[in-house]
């Protein structure tokens, strides 16, 4: 995944949020809270009431934005688009995967460590050396 | 048996060359590996602190007060920014991003200040044998970081912007909410060296792919 597609360097890129309302308002206090002329931020907190297609939405749009350096999202929120975020192979933005006050992280589900965990199977570099 | 010997004669480390290569970058995986999940334990520990004092903070000022209805819908631009740059590890076709963060920029009367940290990867610095305490809060102040901070705003001016992205809450707030702010950014610190971290374990994973991929060939 490092080195596929071309890494945009950028002095002053944004970090982008899908977390519920206590992490993204945590994160905004720390002076990371962006809205630009068309009233967009880059920020969407989730509740009970947020589709999953709105998840989907700001997903799409945080990935495809040249500003955002990093994404934030709850790995609970990253189940609900689980898909999406697991197809997602570009360098930049990174997707983080972070836990949430009622979801702790679990490694099983991250999506950098899904694909990387398959070295550590049968077919494993040492093992194909050999 | 002599045909061993005249094949090490004639490449006598070439082949002990390509395996220590190998295991060179099975070693930088696993050790990017490591530094990633101890990085994200510690981030949870600090989240974990943040959340509280945050809970603290709404308890002690009321629910009505600490709420995301009174985050600031008006056109501004973000304090705290990342820097994303190009870092090259072994050959040139595998670079990978690197990141950087700008905590509490801001331009006044035309001058652009700024105070930057840059934290390099654990990975890059941390050459010794320390053994790694998990569950730390402070895992990525205990390893050999390089810190490089030319902080040419003063703290006054980095306080002055601390409260005025919590003047959203109100003029007098609680010590909790403060303390929650700076608790969200040590985690802002953490999450730029996983990014980094992320970064380094990825480009170390597709050159073992590669790897493989000539093996198998």
């Amino acid at each position: 995944m490092a080195g596929r597609g071309q890494i945009r360097t950028n002095n002053s890129a944004l970090i982008a949020m899908i977390a519920d309302e206590d992490t993204v308002t945590g994160f905004l206090m720390a002076g990371v809270g962006n809205v630009d002329l068309r009233r967009k931020t880059n920020y969407l907190i989730v509740d009970s009431k947020t589709t999953v297609k709105a998840i989907e939405d700001a997903f799409k749009e945080f990935t495809s934005r040249e500003d955002i350096a990093v994404v934030l999202i709850s790995q609970y929120i990253a189940n609900m688009i689980r898909f999406l975020v697991d197809s997602y192979n570009k360098p930049v933005p990174a997707i983080l995967e972070i836990p949430s006050k009622d979801h702790p992280y679990d490694p099983a589900h991250d999506s950098v460590l899904s694909r990387v965990r398959y070295l550590f199977s049968a077919e494993s570099v040492a093992s194909g050396r050999r | 048996m002599e045909d061993d010997d005249r094949c090490s004669s004639s490449n006598p480390g070439g082949i002990g060359q390509e395996e220590e290569d190998e295991d060179g970058k099975v070693l930088r995986f696993l050790d990017s590996l490591d530094s990633y999940l101890t990085l994200l334990d510690a981030l949870s520990s600090t989240l974990r602190q943040g959340w509280f004092e945050l809970a603290s903070a709404r308890h002690s000022m009321g629910s009505s007060r600490i709420s995301s209805v009174l985050l600031d819908q008006k056109v501004q631009s973000a304090a705290t920014t990342f820097q994303v740059r190009k870092s090259i590890d072994g050959s040139p076709s595998e670079s990978h991003p690197s990141f950087a963060i700008s905590k509490w920029a801001s331009s006044r009367n035309g001058k652009c200040s700024f105070r930057e940290l840059e934290v390099s990867r654990v990975q890059k610095t941390s050459k010794n044998s320390e053994l790694r305490h998990r569950g730390s809060s402070n895992f990525y102040e205990e390893h050999d970081l390089t810190i490089n901070a030319s902080s040419t705003i003063s703290d006054s001016d980095v306080q002055k912007e601390r409260s005025k992205s919590l003047s959203v809450f109100g003029t007098l707030v609680s010590p909790k909410l403060r303390g929650a702010q700076v608790s969200f950014e040590t985690a802002l610190d953490a999450i730029v060296e996983i990014a980094n971290i992320r970064s380094s374990m990825l480009s170390a994973f597709t050159q073992l792919q590669q790897e493989m991929k000539k093996d198998l060939g």
